[in-house]
């Protein structure tokens, strides 16, 4: 009985950090179609949670990732502790980073939290550091934002030289079509990426309660379902917050720019989604947004963002990390029930609550930047 | 030591499906705005040659893009 409460809690933890992803990221899913107007703000929201539902069911690779190739959990009690751990060690480095406003990756906070929980509960035998976090995780996490710049920048230049003698009123109205296309891609993308990273870690509870055998490894239809509703939710809540502040928050790009960006973005996450490697879309998005903006001028680029998005890329993944292993420890101080995590999840209640009062208290929340506020 | 432990065939394919596609995709998009656009002013100007050439150039700019859509959808939805 004891772990199936446990199971129960570590679904609904890994749901929530699902919601708080989508609530997370809809900046830079929709930032750049509202900023160019392509989109009215709230079709652009309601089109980018419909393509992120819809995107989750595309292809379950990243899950497979993120369940069999980065840790490895024994069925037992102290394995759900271990996922328990690594969900929160994710969650509370998100509500830092939110606090502070540094522009921190979702995914790289998750698995982070895993491998520092996992590490703590079984050793260094039961995370895969080199297959794993080096080969799945940490190059490609290096190659995508730099790829979606280049791809960016080649882009807008190749796009300028086309259409550089046409009319500027029409051609924007064609790229703003194009946004469209574009964006709705970018939507599917963020689905497919960063909602089976959620589908994973629930996979790996299940194994780890022994409901799933590692033998015969799938992911249930209701973990699809569940994790793509819960991305899109969050955001689709996550963008009325974008609707509210975006007067003063986001940078205009020209139409051609978030086309280009938009396109850049999509294609490195869905070629990457196939493969199998669970990428930031925070920072494979910035680096197209960045791309496209150093083609037109290196001035346009607010190199400040791009160095904070660098910072936070180097210390998401070993502070993460470190929180994760230190509340699998605290749970696990209350033995292998499930007092451990109804007492941490209760502590992270307040905590959040704690936090969102202070912010309140001290003005506006900094919030999450947007991809847009890398360029200028 | 990190050479032997990533795995380059599927870095690669990442890199040029991206190349490919992130470029090749608006490239398309910037033909069919061009074709359309050279094929309404040369269609105006009664230069009817030119106008069906551009509108070619056109129809299959956005052929290329919704194709290349349809296609990735494909290609992923079969993993």
């Amino acid at each position: 009985m004891g772990s199936e409460i446990i199971v129960v809690i570590v679904v609904a933890t890994a749901l929530i950090f699902d919601f708080t992803n989508g609530f997370h990221d809809t900046a830079n899913v929709v930032a750049t179609s509202i900023s160019t107007r392509a989109m009215p703000p709230r079709v652009a929201v309601t089109y980018a949670a419909i393509l992120n539902f819809v995107g989750a069911f595309i292809s379950l690779e990243v899950a497979a990732t993120v369940a069999k190739d980065v840790v490895q959990i024994e069925p037992s009690s102290v394995g759900l502790l271990a996922v328990f751990g690594g969900l929160v060690g994710a969650i509370a480095w998100n509500l830092i980073t939110w606090y502070f406003g540094l522009p921190s990756s979702s995914s790289h906070a998750l698995i982070g939290g895993m491998v520092g929980a996992v590490f703590v509960a079984y050793g260094s035998d039961a995370v895969f550091f080199e297959e794993g976090i080096i080969g799945k995780v940490m190059v490609p996490a290096i190659v995508a934002p730099v790829l979606a710049f280049i791809v960016g920048g080649l882009a807008i230049v190749v796009l300028y030289r086309i259409v550089a003698r046409l009319r500027p009123g029409p051609t924007t109205s064609g790229f703003r079509l194009g946004q469209v296309l574009s964006g709705g891609m970018l939507a599917l993308a963020h689905g497919t990426n960063d909602a089976q990273k959620t589908m994973g870690v629930i996979t790996l509870a299940l194994v780890a309660n022994g409901s799933i055998s590692e033998e015969t490894f799938h992911v249930p239809d209701w973990v699809v379902v569940s994790s793509a509703t819960a991305i899109a939710l969050g955001t689709y809540v996550g963008g009325w917050r974008i609707i509210k502040t975006m007067g003063s928050r986001i940078h205009k790009m020209d139409a051609a720019q978030g086309f280009a960006a938009q396109g850049a973005g999509s294609t490195v996450i869905l070629a990457a989604s196939h493969v199998g490697f669970p990428l930031s879309t925070t920072h494979t998005i910035s680096g197209a947004v960045i791309g496209s903006g150093a083609a037109k001028r290196l001035s346009a680029v607010r190199w400040g963002v791009a160095g904070n998005i660098v910072v936070a890329w180097i210390l998401t993944l070993p502070a993460a990390a470190l929180i994760g292993g230190l509340t699998y420890l605290l749970a696990r101080a209350f033995g292998t029930g499930a007092v451990g995590p109804i007492v941490v999840s209760a502590l992270i209640v307040a905590g959040t609550a704690l936090l969102f009062i202070r912010r309140s208290h001290q003005g506006a929340a900094p919030g999450v930047v947007p991809a847009t506020e890398a360029t200028r | 030591m990190i050479a032997s432990v990533v795995d380059w065939d599927a870095i690669l394919q990442v890199i040029w499906v991206s190349l490919a596609a992130g470029v090749g995709l608006t490239a398309a998009w910037g033909f069919a705005l061009l074709g359309s656009a050279r094929a309404v002013q040369f269609g105006r100007d009664g230069r009817l040659p030119g106008a069906v050439i551009y509108a070619a150039v056109g129809a299959a700019g956005f052929a290329a893009v919704l194709g290349a859509i349809v296609f990735g959808i494909v290609i992923l939805t079969g993993d």
